[in-house]
Protein backbone atom coordinates (compact mmCIF):
# COMPACT_ATOMS: atom_id res chain seq x y z
CA UNK A 1 0.00 0.00 0.00
CA UNK A 2 1.45 3.46 -0.69
CA UNK A 3 2.03 5.74 1.56
CA UNK A 4 -0.45 8.20 0.37
CA UNK A 5 -3.37 5.53 0.93
CA UNK A 6 -1.82 4.62 3.93
CA UNK A 7 -1.78 8.37 5.17
CA UNK A 8 -5.36 8.98 3.86
CA UNK A 9 -6.61 6.23 5.73
CA UNK A 10 -5.06 6.68 9.01
CA UNK A 11 -6.38 10.56 8.92
CA UNK A 12 -10.05 9.36 7.68
CA UNK A 13 -10.31 7.53 11.10
CA UNK A 14 -8.90 10.07 13.03
CA UNK A 15 -11.39 12.66 11.52
CA UNK A 16 -14.51 10.34 11.59
CA UNK A 17 -14.22 9.74 15.30
CA UNK A 18 -13.88 13.80 16.10
CA UNK A 19 -17.01 14.29 13.61
CA UNK A 20 -18.62 11.38 15.21
CA UNK A 21 -18.02 13.11 18.84
CA UNK A 22 -18.66 16.52 17.63
CA UNK A 23 -22.17 15.99 16.15
CA UNK A 24 -22.98 13.80 19.12
CA UNK A 25 -22.08 16.99 21.73
CA UNK A 26 -24.00 19.06 19.57
CA UNK A 27 -27.14 17.06 19.45
CA UNK A 28 -26.97 16.85 23.40
CA UNK A 29 -27.00 20.56 23.55
CA UNK A 30 -30.11 20.94 21.47
CA UNK A 31 -31.96 18.75 23.09
CA UNK A 32 -30.99 19.40 25.99
CA UNK A 33 -29.64 22.94 26.26
CA UNK A 34 -26.69 21.99 28.42
CA UNK A 35 -24.30 23.99 25.68
CA UNK A 36 -21.15 24.38 26.02
CA UNK A 37 -20.67 21.35 28.05
CA UNK A 38 -22.13 18.23 25.84
CA UNK A 39 -20.17 19.95 22.91
CA UNK A 40 -16.58 19.90 24.93
CA UNK A 41 -17.24 16.31 26.59
CA UNK A 42 -17.87 14.69 23.12
CA UNK A 43 -15.58 16.51 21.63
CA UNK A 44 -12.73 14.73 23.70
CA UNK A 45 -14.48 11.65 23.84
CA UNK A 46 -14.34 11.38 20.08
CA UNK A 47 -10.97 12.31 19.82
CA UNK A 48 -9.86 9.12 22.14
CA UNK A 49 -12.33 6.97 19.83
CA UNK A 50 -10.28 8.40 16.97
CA UNK A 51 -6.99 7.85 18.72
CA UNK A 52 -8.55 4.26 19.07
CA UNK A 53 -9.10 3.58 15.27
CA UNK A 54 -5.98 5.35 14.24
CA UNK A 55 -4.00 2.95 16.70
CA UNK A 56 -6.30 0.04 15.85
CA UNK A 57 -6.33 0.27 11.91
CA UNK A 58 -2.22 0.67 12.19
CA UNK A 59 -1.78 -2.18 14.20
CA UNK A 60 -0.13 -0.56 16.97
CA UNK A 61 -2.46 -2.20 19.34
CA UNK A 62 -4.49 -5.29 19.22
CA UNK A 63 -7.64 -5.15 17.49
CA UNK A 64 -10.20 -4.51 20.51
CA UNK A 65 -13.48 -5.86 21.41
CA UNK A 66 -14.47 -4.19 18.05
CA UNK A 67 -11.84 -5.86 16.18
CA UNK A 68 -10.96 -2.19 14.88
CA UNK A 69 -11.44 -0.16 11.06
CA UNK A 70 -7.57 -1.94 10.23
CA UNK A 71 -6.34 -3.99 7.58
CA UNK A 72 -2.89 -4.71 8.68
CA UNK A 73 -4.09 -6.00 12.29
CA UNK A 74 -5.64 -8.80 10.93
CA UNK A 75 -3.82 -11.38 11.32
CA UNK A 76 -4.07 -14.77 13.49
CA UNK A 77 -8.08 -13.29 12.83
CA UNK A 78 -8.99 -16.76 12.34
CA UNK A 79 -7.70 -18.83 15.31
CA UNK A 80 -10.63 -16.36 17.80
CA UNK A 81 -13.28 -17.60 15.68
CA UNK B 1 -7.02 26.83 -18.16
CA UNK B 2 -9.71 24.03 -17.27
CA UNK B 3 -11.35 24.20 -13.49
CA UNK B 4 -10.69 21.29 -12.38
CA UNK B 5 -13.62 20.63 -10.16
CA UNK B 6 -15.67 21.00 -13.25
CA UNK B 7 -14.99 17.38 -14.23
CA UNK B 8 -17.28 16.65 -10.82
CA UNK B 9 -20.18 18.60 -11.90
CA UNK B 10 -23.79 16.69 -12.31
CA UNK B 11 -25.77 17.32 -15.15
CA UNK B 12 -28.89 16.18 -15.81
CA UNK B 13 -30.27 14.28 -18.64
CA UNK B 14 -33.82 13.16 -18.27
CA UNK B 15 -36.26 14.18 -15.60
CA UNK B 16 -38.14 11.35 -14.70
CA UNK B 17 -40.71 12.89 -12.46
CA UNK B 18 -41.08 14.32 -8.76
CA UNK B 19 -41.22 12.29 -5.44
CA UNK B 20 -42.28 15.29 -2.49
CA UNK B 21 -41.52 17.66 -4.46
CA UNK B 22 -37.65 16.85 -5.50
CA UNK B 23 -37.36 16.22 -8.91
CA UNK B 24 -36.18 12.91 -9.89
CA UNK B 25 -33.49 12.86 -12.70
CA UNK B 26 -31.70 10.67 -14.65
CA UNK B 27 -28.33 12.43 -14.42
CA UNK B 28 -24.45 12.04 -15.97
CA UNK B 29 -23.75 9.95 -12.62
CA UNK B 30 -26.71 7.88 -13.02
CA UNK B 31 -25.61 7.10 -16.56
CA UNK B 32 -22.24 5.75 -15.67
CA UNK B 33 -23.49 4.00 -12.67
CA UNK B 34 -25.67 2.24 -15.04
CA UNK B 35 -22.73 1.96 -17.40
CA UNK B 36 -20.69 -0.13 -14.80
CA UNK B 37 -23.40 -2.44 -13.91
CA UNK B 38 -24.07 -3.41 -17.79
CA UNK B 39 -20.62 -3.79 -17.86
CA UNK B 40 -20.52 -6.36 -14.58
CA UNK B 41 -23.49 -8.19 -15.99
CA UNK B 42 -21.91 -8.50 -19.72
CA UNK B 43 -18.80 -9.53 -18.34
CA UNK B 44 -20.37 -12.57 -15.81
CA UNK B 45 -22.97 -13.15 -18.01
CA UNK B 46 -20.47 -13.80 -21.49
CA UNK B 47 -17.32 -15.26 -19.32
CA UNK B 48 -20.40 -17.89 -18.33
CA UNK B 49 -22.02 -18.31 -21.41
CA UNK B 50 -19.99 -21.59 -22.65
CA UNK B 51 -18.36 -22.75 -19.22
CA UNK B 52 -15.27 -24.82 -20.31
CA UNK B 53 -13.62 -26.91 -18.18
CA UNK B 54 -10.44 -25.10 -19.32
CA UNK B 55 -11.05 -21.34 -19.21
CA UNK B 56 -11.05 -19.21 -21.99
CA UNK B 57 -10.32 -15.24 -21.20
CA UNK B 58 -12.38 -14.09 -19.88
CA UNK B 59 -14.03 -16.80 -18.47
CA UNK B 60 -10.81 -16.84 -15.94
CA UNK B 61 -11.26 -12.80 -15.55
CA UNK B 62 -14.78 -13.79 -13.84
CA UNK B 63 -12.71 -16.86 -11.90
CA UNK B 64 -10.39 -15.20 -10.56
CA UNK B 65 -12.41 -12.42 -9.20
CA UNK B 66 -15.00 -14.66 -7.66
CA UNK B 67 -11.67 -16.48 -5.89
CA UNK B 68 -10.41 -13.37 -4.91
CA UNK B 69 -13.32 -12.23 -3.20
CA UNK B 70 -13.91 -15.10 -1.84
CA UNK B 71 -10.56 -15.74 -0.41
CA UNK B 72 -10.95 -12.44 1.32
CA UNK B 73 -14.13 -13.47 2.86
CA UNK B 74 -12.82 -16.18 4.19
CA UNK B 75 -9.91 -15.04 5.36
CA UNK B 76 -11.90 -12.06 6.83
CA UNK B 77 -14.66 -12.91 8.16
CA UNK B 78 -14.95 -17.08 8.37
CA UNK B 79 -16.72 -19.53 6.54
CA UNK B 80 -19.76 -17.81 7.85
CA UNK B 81 -19.30 -14.90 6.43
CA UNK B 82 -19.29 -16.63 2.89
CA UNK B 83 -23.36 -16.20 3.14
CA UNK B 84 -22.79 -12.74 2.97
CA UNK B 85 -20.46 -13.38 -0.63
CA UNK B 86 -23.50 -11.69 -3.38
CA UNK B 87 -23.29 -8.74 -1.16
CA UNK B 88 -19.43 -8.18 -0.65
CA UNK B 89 -18.88 -9.65 -4.21
CA UNK B 90 -21.05 -6.85 -5.51
CA UNK B 91 -20.17 -3.92 -3.60
CA UNK B 92 -16.31 -4.90 -4.38
CA UNK B 93 -17.52 -5.13 -8.80
CA UNK B 94 -19.47 -1.83 -8.47
CA UNK B 95 -16.83 0.35 -6.68
CA UNK B 96 -13.72 -1.46 -8.79
CA UNK B 97 -15.88 -0.99 -12.24
CA UNK B 98 -16.77 2.86 -11.12
CA UNK B 99 -13.35 3.81 -10.50
CA UNK B 100 -11.70 2.13 -13.10
CA UNK B 101 -14.08 4.07 -15.52
CA UNK B 102 -13.46 6.98 -14.18
CA UNK B 103 -9.92 7.09 -15.05
CA UNK B 104 -11.20 7.37 -18.85
CA UNK B 105 -11.36 10.48 -20.62
CA UNK B 106 -14.21 12.40 -20.50
CA UNK B 107 -16.10 9.72 -18.40
CA UNK B 108 -17.72 10.96 -15.17
CA UNK B 109 -16.46 9.11 -11.66
CA UNK B 110 -19.36 7.99 -9.70
CA UNK B 111 -17.23 8.16 -6.17
CA UNK B 112 -15.77 11.29 -6.59
CA UNK B 113 -19.58 11.99 -5.09
CA UNK B 114 -19.87 11.46 -1.14
CA UNK B 115 -23.58 10.72 -1.24
CA UNK B 116 -22.51 7.69 -3.33
CA UNK B 117 -20.12 6.65 -0.93
CA UNK B 118 -22.26 7.30 1.75
CA UNK B 119 -24.43 5.43 0.99
CA UNK B 120 -22.69 2.00 0.54
CA UNK B 121 -21.08 2.50 3.79
CA UNK B 122 -24.61 3.01 5.62
CA UNK B 123 -25.62 -0.17 3.61
CA UNK B 124 -22.72 -2.27 4.74
CA UNK B 125 -23.21 -0.45 8.55
CA UNK B 126 -27.08 -1.27 8.89
CA UNK B 127 -26.31 -4.69 7.57
CA UNK B 128 -23.98 -5.26 10.42
CA UNK B 129 -26.43 -3.83 12.79
CA UNK B 130 -29.73 -5.62 11.52
CA UNK B 131 -27.94 -8.86 11.51
CA UNK B 132 -25.91 -8.85 14.39
CA UNK B 133 -28.91 -8.41 16.38
CA UNK B 134 -30.73 -10.93 14.16
CA UNK B 135 -28.06 -13.74 14.97
CA UNK B 136 -26.91 -12.83 18.46
CA UNK B 137 -29.74 -11.31 20.21
CA UNK B 138 -28.30 -8.83 22.93
CA UNK B 139 -24.94 -10.85 23.06
CA UNK B 140 -24.35 -8.44 20.06
CA UNK B 141 -23.89 -5.33 22.70
CA UNK B 142 -20.98 -7.10 24.61
CA UNK B 143 -19.10 -5.86 21.88
CA UNK B 144 -19.13 -2.65 23.27
CA UNK B 145 -18.29 -3.84 26.84
CA UNK B 146 -14.61 -4.82 26.73
CA UNK B 147 -13.67 -7.75 29.38
CA UNK B 148 -11.13 -7.07 31.68
CA UNK B 149 -11.64 -3.68 32.54
CA UNK B 150 -11.73 -2.62 36.09
CA UNK B 151 -15.32 -1.55 36.83
CA UNK B 152 -14.95 2.45 37.27
CA UNK B 153 -13.79 3.24 33.77
CA UNK B 154 -15.69 0.75 32.32
CA UNK B 155 -18.70 3.47 31.15
CA UNK B 156 -16.28 5.59 29.50
CA UNK B 157 -15.07 2.76 27.88
CA UNK B 158 -18.12 1.87 26.47
CA UNK B 159 -18.85 5.19 25.05
CA UNK B 160 -15.17 5.09 23.46
CA UNK B 161 -16.32 2.13 21.93
CA UNK B 162 -19.70 3.24 20.73
CA UNK B 163 -18.36 6.02 19.21
CA UNK B 164 -15.67 4.12 17.65
CA UNK B 165 -18.37 1.99 16.07
CA UNK B 166 -20.67 4.68 15.05
CA UNK B 167 -17.43 6.58 13.25
CA UNK B 168 -17.32 3.51 10.95
CA UNK B 169 -19.44 4.40 8.29
CA UNK B 170 -17.62 7.99 8.25
CA UNK B 171 -14.34 6.85 7.72
CA UNK B 172 -15.34 4.26 5.48
CA UNK B 173 -17.16 6.65 3.07
CA UNK B 174 -14.76 9.43 3.30
CA UNK B 175 -11.51 7.22 2.55
CA UNK B 176 -13.27 6.60 -0.58
CA UNK B 177 -14.59 9.72 -1.53
CA UNK B 178 -11.59 11.36 -0.53
CA UNK B 179 -8.91 9.37 -2.59
CA UNK B 180 -11.11 9.10 -5.47
CA UNK B 181 -11.34 13.52 -5.14
CA UNK B 182 -8.39 14.25 -4.79
CA UNK B 183 -6.48 11.74 -7.31
CA UNK B 184 -8.44 13.86 -10.02
CA UNK B 185 -7.84 17.38 -8.76
CA UNK B 186 -4.25 16.46 -8.87
CA UNK B 187 -4.65 14.94 -12.31
CA UNK B 188 -6.40 18.15 -13.70
CA UNK B 189 -4.17 20.08 -12.52
CA UNK B 190 -0.90 18.88 -13.74
CA UNK B 191 -2.58 18.62 -16.93
CA UNK B 192 -3.28 21.98 -17.07
CA UNK B 193 0.36 23.25 -16.56
CA UNK B 194 1.41 21.85 -19.76
CA UNK B 195 -1.17 23.84 -21.65
CA UNK B 196 -0.01 27.11 -19.43
CA UNK B 197 3.31 26.29 -20.07
CA UNK B 198 3.12 25.50 -23.86
CA UNK B 199 1.63 28.89 -24.65
CA UNK B 200 5.23 30.03 -23.21
CA UNK B 201 7.00 29.26 -26.69
CA UNK B 202 10.14 27.09 -27.27
CA UNK B 203 11.06 27.47 -23.29
CA UNK B 204 7.98 26.36 -22.43
CA UNK B 205 7.76 23.56 -24.49
CA UNK B 206 11.06 21.91 -22.31
CA UNK B 207 9.18 22.94 -19.49
CA UNK B 208 5.80 21.19 -20.31
CA UNK B 209 8.11 18.02 -20.51
CA UNK B 210 8.04 17.84 -16.70
CA UNK B 211 4.13 17.59 -15.83
CA UNK B 212 3.77 16.10 -18.71
CA UNK B 213 5.77 13.15 -17.21
CA UNK B 214 4.23 13.75 -14.51
CA UNK B 215 0.99 13.24 -15.54
CA UNK B 216 1.58 9.70 -17.01
CA UNK B 217 2.85 8.72 -13.74
CA UNK B 218 -0.12 9.71 -11.96
CA UNK B 219 -2.33 8.55 -14.09
CA UNK B 220 -0.62 5.35 -13.48
CA UNK B 221 -0.84 5.72 -9.96
CA UNK B 222 -4.28 6.48 -9.92
CA UNK B 223 -5.11 3.14 -11.61
CA UNK B 224 -3.56 1.54 -8.62
CA UNK B 225 -5.69 3.28 -6.22
CA UNK B 226 -8.45 2.79 -8.13
CA UNK B 227 -8.50 -0.96 -7.90
CA UNK B 228 -6.60 -0.43 -4.75
CA UNK B 229 -9.44 1.67 -2.82
CA UNK B 230 -12.28 -1.16 -3.92
CA UNK B 231 -9.99 -3.94 -2.39
CA UNK B 232 -9.95 -1.59 0.79
CA UNK B 233 -13.50 -0.70 0.31
CA UNK B 234 -14.57 -4.60 0.44
CA UNK B 235 -12.21 -6.04 3.09
CA UNK B 236 -13.61 -3.65 5.30
CA UNK B 237 -17.12 -4.30 4.74
CA UNK B 238 -15.70 -8.05 5.63
CA UNK B 239 -14.01 -6.68 8.83
CA UNK B 240 -17.16 -5.30 9.73
CA UNK B 241 -19.49 -8.28 8.67
CA UNK B 242 -17.12 -10.53 10.86
CA UNK B 243 -17.83 -8.40 14.31
CA UNK B 244 -21.69 -8.85 12.76
CA UNK B 245 -20.71 -12.55 13.11
CA UNK B 246 -18.90 -13.24 16.09
CA UNK B 247 -19.98 -9.90 18.39
CA UNK B 248 -17.43 -9.87 21.43
CA UNK B 249 -14.81 -12.68 21.87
Amino acid sequence: MSGFARGMRLSAELVGGVVIGFIFGWLIDRLFGTSPWGLIVFLLLGFTAGVLNVMRSAGVIRPGPLSGAGGEGMHGRQDRN
Amino acid sequence: MDDPIHQFEIVKYVTLGHIGGREIAFTNSALFMAIAVAGISLLLIGATSNRSLVPGRLQSLAEMSYEFVADMINSTAGREGMRFFPFVFSIFMFVLFVNVIGLIPYMFTVTTHIIITATLALMVFFTVIIYGFWRNGLHFLKMFVPSGIPIYILPLVTVIEVMSFLSRPLSHSVRLFANMLAGHITLKVFAGFIGLLGAWGALGWFGAVLPLGLTVALTALELLVAVLQAYVFAILTCIYLNDAIHPGH
